[in-house]
């Protein structure tokens, strides 16, 4: 049996999908990727759903095309798939990227990794070992033993000092959903704003993760 | 002065235009790598004298403690800005490998030949495995995500032909696209071309 909350967020998801379709809510995963410094949970389902219009909107056009429909008809179907199309690549494209500048950051935290689809972990894992035996063969093999590493910079670091992070404290735009009331920036209690809804604010992306990943505030 | 070179490999990549590639400097490059391995034998041969003195390396601080400090401090910085060159992004704005990930995107699995003549040979295999990787991923996805790199206005564009291609079959219809020839063509279908500096778009 499942518990209260689950039903409770069960219904403000049904709620939140009938409000908005697919679409709007692939751009919103797409606006937030673009905005945020770090990689955002991917959104397998949404992204399977959207596919399917995408094909059945193609399969309308080429009947369309048999049955000879007015042709400005034809083209405002094929603009609105065309520019699905475009969104949905460059959700992926843009995963890719940032995929690509912080692979060895993410390649070693087993939380980064549950965030990406597993195409993009096998991408981000073969990109790794790629950079990884570039690194090896254009530099680090010429370096003296001890300074061979690719992640620290000599035995004597205690952690690993070398690998490229986003920078989470950086400042975002956003856009509050609902009202959140009063929300503490920092981890003292010192910086408190109160997030009124439909509302924008240019904060600190680390303290409003959480608000992003819970899906109460957009990034802009 | 230590680390001097290496800093003006740093100062090459930075002072090129974002998203441009400057040739593969192996004259300095191959020099920090040289002075890498020259610090690292002072390194050793100061702690050896502290050894041999029967000095504890870890407590002593006389001149050759610091002397060997600079140079380890020295050979971190110069592996540093190696990396930064090549690779990390925390120093330095851009870098090398960044700017040919984007080529993928920007020019194709094929790079013309003025740019693989500014590439390392290391970094001509990480292109090709790089694509061969992006390849992969949008076959596993079913997907091509190298057309479609602007958001789409008009599903249907002008373009002039800049080199003859040839007769092309484009969905139901063939077409012969010789040089200078203007065409009405689907977005989607002249992408590929225009990347390939085939087409142009042409705007009156």
């Amino acid at each position: 049996m499942s518990s209260w909350e689950d039903d409770d967020s069960a219904a403000a998801a049904a709620a939140a999908a009938a409000a908005s379709t697919d679409v709007e809510l692939l751009k919103r995963a797409w606006r937030n990727e673009k905005a945020s410094p770090e990689i955002l949970r991917f959104d397998s389902p949404l992204v399977s759903r959207v596919r399917e219009q995408i094909q059945l909107l193609e399969e309308t056009l080429d009947d369309f095309g048999e049955s000879g429909v007015d042709d400005l008809v034809v083209s405002l179907y094929q603009m609105d798939l065309d520019r699905t199309l475009f969104l949905l690549r460059s959700y992926l494209r843009l995963r890719l990227q940032k995929i690509e500048k912080y692979m060895m950051h993410i390649s070693k935290s087993e939380d980064l990794l549950s965030r990406l689809s597993q195409q993009e972990q096998r991408f981000a894992k073969s990109c790794t070992e790629m950079m990884e035996k570039h690194l090896e063969q254009s530099v680090l093999s010429k370096l003296p033993y001890g300074y061979d590493s690719v992640t620290r910079q000599s035995l004597s670091s205690t952690e690993d000092d070398m690998v490229p992070e986003p920078q989470l404290d950086t400042f975002v735009f956003c856009k509050t959903k609902s009202d959140v009331g009063a929300f503490q920036l920092d981890d003292i209690g010192e910086e408190v704003v109160d997030l009124v809804a439909d509302d924008l604010y240019v904060l600190r992306y680390k303290s409003i993760k959480g608000l992003v990943e819970s899906g109460q505030i957009d990034l802009i | 002065m230590y680390g001097r070179r290496a800093s003006q490999l740093l100062k090459e990549v930075d002072s090129c235009e974002a998203g441009q590639l400057v040739p593969f400097n192996s004259d300095v490059f191959d020099q920090v790598i040289r002075e890498c391995n020259e610090h690292n034998t002072q390194f050793q041969s100061l702690i050896r004298k502290m050894v041999e003195q029967n000095l504890d390396i870890e407590t002593t601080r006389n001149d050759d403690h610091y002397g060997a400090a600079v140079h380890h401090l020295s050979l971190l910085r110069n592996k540093r800005c190696l990396m930064a060159y090549m690779y990390k992004t925390e120093i330095s704005q851009y870098n090398r490998a960044e700017v040919i990930q984007s080529f993928r995107w920007k020019i194709g699995p094929v790079l013309p030949h003025e740019i693989q003549e500014k590439l390392h040979f290391s970094e001509k295999e990480y292109f090709k495995n790089h694509s061969a990787a992006i390849k992969s991923y949008m076959s596993e996805m079913d997907i091509d995500l190298t057309v479609d790199m602007v958001p789409p206005k008009d599903p249907y564009i002008q373009v002039r032909v800049l080199e003859d291609i040839g007769e092309v079959s484009l969905g139901e219809h063939s077409i012969s696209l010789t040089k200078n020839s203007l065409h009405f063509l689907r977005r989607t279908d002249t992408e590929q071309f225009i990347s390939q500096g085939l087409m142009e778009e042409f705007l009156e």
